[in-house]
């Protein structure tokens, strides 16, 4: 039997300096809104129109320019914690498939305290409470995976990726069951919908002019710089990047590989509940789409990021200007509907990451006497 | 699909991290197949100019660029209103769609929608109440009209539903005749749910008493799929009427048609809902309740347009704030009768119904019910007996005689199913 060989194979390039990556990325986009371009002409929208309402999201010159912003931020802020935490797992080598359940049980729980105390306690107290108990359902939610895998080996990225749907059933039970002890619900309403928050649960805004400035936007910023210097000036950052590089190193240097492993995921998915936690007090009511699809679009950050804090605030802001301004500019289409903002992003992310394997891989023709 | 995107995504940059130089790992297959987005985009002649500047905004729950389903309707009732009043969608028209049903995304997109100059703003989906009712408040100078749902203030704010249990009579009595006609009484129901929502229980209850006004024996048995649209467990449950029950006829209250393609595959019949589906089940639909939701939209958009700027006075140019119309307004009606599968004179007495409850003599849920006399050359004379209306559990609702419940009662607190009814 004669034994094929494919006509290629990939071999690692030398030498990709960071120009030439840089290089290749801006190539890249080029040509994904070159083909989101042809995309547009085809369906009669002038693309660089479209393109220019994209990149503005529909500010400049409009009558209420400061809500557009802080819908901007309320998309952002999210995103930007749910792709920092999952850089904490990945870098580890955890596959946390599961941002989207810790994302849902942050606000579930956030939004029980808010249901519970939003009465009783003053609007600092309250956010803080709900912000920790967002945190802690998350980072539960995590942990519980990260410890089977520590005991018994477990594959976290399918128990983590089907953790997602239970999450996603158990908030939807309190969002449709109608009866007398579902305190999560409007009384008021024949129909089963979520009550509003009161008050006190509402997540803390610092008026500028007529622009409200979002808390958890400073938060979110800080919480960058401590996970900046956590990841790379402190021991138990250091200890995250051996266990990810290999575990048996990390155990021969004498590292407490389970004991990391479950810090690390419980501070992952803590962060990401807080994220969690701050959807909903600024919204200031649950939703059973609460997650806006973070947990699955953080994935796509982190890697695009390689995992680089700085990279992720950049790649973050880049997604969200893409979704928003998506979704500002197709208003006035009626034949753009969100379906093309989600095929765009996605000709755009699948032409920037084969970018990126090319400029760190290449094909090489397999040579006929070498496969003998 | 942004989930597959992701997925793909993570296992591909997991393998190329691994993958050291000089194996012959194959490049990794990213293929996540998008939704091909129809490029059906509707090549509207430029319309007379009318109204030139006036925008409309609406909210959808899915994409305009659907062919069928709850938005589907919508958009096409809008676009037609528009039309008829000489505005050109393409640009009159501002969609922002694909929105949850939640609080952040709906405020968003009516931010957006106010920053493009919409004058009025229709959201379609219930789950926007609050959000609608909030921002009704902050932009005090836009209309602003929800669907199905129950908020509204004395200015700027309305709601809109029908009564569509008024069609969904007349298409229960094209049922209840083909049951008397195939002589099995058995008609089957696949709802979305039934006494949970008033919405869908009124138009079980509807049906029903329809199918019994023309075939008092009848019972109908109702299969609850607990969600809005699902083609295959649509299909399961309109199966599972016809070998649990052996139902004749499959009435339903889901998106797709296809309880009548199961009817039809086993030769039994069939009422469609939201459009005629005769097109779908040619040999089995008899007729469908739909809406015309354009009678609404070029209302709204008229009592809109006839603010002059001043957004305050849309409610009193709407003359009330809850629209609440049906079968008397062109609002909603029964689509035309199959003539080749239907019982004789399916349509003369559905015809004969159609004008009694547009007169407005008499209403469905009232203590009078109808039956019918038909005469040899297909005359129909209606005859009302006062009879209790009664709930399945034989609780009285309405004396007999007695006026029809209240609008409340159709709209938010209906809970029960009339007597006849069985949940399956």
């Amino acid at each position: 039997m004669k034994n094929r060989q494919p006509l290629f194979h990939v071999v690692k390039r030398e030498g990709a300096s960071p120009a030439r990556q840089l290089l290749a990325y801006v190539a890249a986009v080029a040509l994904a809104l070159a083909v989101g371009a042809v995309l547009l002409a085809v369906q009669g929208v002038e693309p660089v129109t479209f393109y220019r309402q994209l990149i503005t999201m529909g500010i400049p010159g409009s009558r209420y320019p400061w809500r557009a912003v802080e819908n901007f931020i309320k998309l952002f802020v999210p995103l930007l914690i749910v792709s920092m935490a999952l850089s904490l797992a990945f870098k580890m080598r955890f596959w946390n498939i599961g941002g989207e359940g810790q994302f849902i049980m942050g606000a579930f729980w956030a939004g029980f305290a808010a249901m519970k105390l939003g009465e009783s306690l003053p609007r600092p107290a309250m956010v803080l409470v709900m912000a920790l108990c967002g945190a802690l359902g998350g980072g539960l939610y995590g942990v519980f995976v990260a410890a089977l895998k520590v005991k018994w080996g477990t594959n976290e990225t399918l128990l983590t990726l089907m953790l997602n749907y239970i999450a996603l059933y158990f908030l939807q039970y309190f969002a449709e069951t109608k009866t007398d002890w579902n305190f999560f619900l409007d009384p008021g309403s024949a129909r089963p919908k979520f009550a509003k928050f009161p008050a006190s649960a509402q997540m803390i805004t610092i008026p500028i002019g007529p622009f409200n400035l979002n808390l958890s936007l400073l938060i979110a910023a800080a919480l960058c710089v401590l996970l900046y210097i956590y990841l790379n000036y402190t021991k138990r950052g250091y200890e995250i990047a051996v266990v990810g590089d290999s575990p048996n190193t990390a155990r021969y240097a004498g590292m407490k590989v389970g004991k990391i492993v479950i810090r690390t995921i419980f501070l992952s998915a803590a962060l990401i509940g807080l994220a969690g936690a701050f959807q909903v007090s600024s919204a200031g009511i649950l939703s059973a789409s609460v997650t806006n699809d973070v947990g699955w679009t953080g994935i796509v950050v982190a890697w695009l990021a390689k995992l680089n804090t700085a990279g992720i605030v950049v790649a973050s802001l880049l997604i969200t200007v893409l979704q928003f301004g998506c979704q500002t500019a197709s208003t006035t289409y009626p034949s753009i509907d969100a379906n093309f903002a989600n095929l765009l992003q996605g000709v755009i992310l699948f032409i920037v990451l084969a970018a990126d394997f090319f400029t760190r891989f290449q094909l090489v023709r397999t040579r006929k006497e070498a496969a003998k | 699909m942004k989930k597959f995107l992701a997925l793909a995504l993570a296992a591909a940059m997991s393998l190329s991290l691994v993958a050291c130089g000089g194996g012959n790992t194959s490049s990794p297959a990213a293929s996540s197949k998008p939704a091909a987005s129809s490029g059906s985009s509707d090549a509207s002649t430029p319309a007379p100019a009318g109204n030139g500047d006036f925008k409309v905004g609406a909210i959808y729950i899915t994409s305009q660029n659907d062919v069928a389903g709850y938005t589907f309707q919508h958009h096409n009732g809008i676009t037609t209103a528009m039309k008829d009043l000489g505005m050109d969608p393409a640009t009159q028209l501002l969609i922002v769609d694909n929105v949850a049903e939640d609080y952040d995304a709906v405020c968003s997109a009516i931010d957006t929608l106010a920053n493009q100059g919409a004058n009025v703003i229709f959201g379609i989906s219930f789950g926007y109440i609050d959000a609608m009712n909030d921002k009704a408040g902050e932009y005090t100078d836009i209309c602003f009209s929800h669907g199905t749902g129950y908020m509204a203030n004395d200015t700027n704010f309305n709601n809109y539903f029908g009564r569509i249990y008024q069609a969904r009579y007349l298409a229960g009595i094209a049922a209840g005749l083909k049951s008397k006609e195939l002589g099995n009484n058995n008609i089957g129901y696949v709802a979305a749910y039934n006494t949970e929502y008033a919405e869908t229980c009124s138009g079980i209850n509807g049906f029903a008493l329809g199918a019994q006004s023309a075939n008092p024996d009848a019972t109908v048995y109702v299969q609850k799929i607990n969600t809005w649209g699902d083609e295959n467990l649509e299909r399961q449950a309109a199966q599972a009427l016809i070998d649990t029950y052996n139902c004749g006829v499959i009435s339903q209250h889901c998106d797709s048609a296809q309880p009548q393609l199961v009817a039809q595959e086993n030769g039994a019949f069939g009422c469609g809902y939201n459009s005629d589906m005769t097109e779908q089940a040619p040999n089995a639909h008899l007729t469908a309740a739909i809406w015309h939701w354009n009678v609404y939209y070029q209302t709204a958009i008229e009592a809109a347009i006839a603010c002059n700027g001043d957004a305050a006075k849309f409610v009193e140019n709407m003359g009330g704030n809850a629209y609440y119309a049906g079968l008397a307004e062109g609002f909603v009606d029964a689509s035309p009768v199959n003539e080749k599968v239907a019982a004789p004179n399916t349509a003369a007495v559905m015809d004969a119904v159609r004008e009694l409850i547009k007169s407005g003599e008499w209403d469905v849920f009232t203590g009078v019910k109808l039956s019918y006399n038909i005469s040899d050359d297909g005359k129909v004379e209606i005859i009302k007996t006062d009879a209790d209306l009664v709930d399945a559990d034989l609780n009285v609702i309405v004396a007999a005689g007695g006026p029809s419940v209240d609008d409340g009662v159709i709209k938010g607190s209906m809970d029960y199913n009339v007597a006849g009814v069985q949940e399956g």
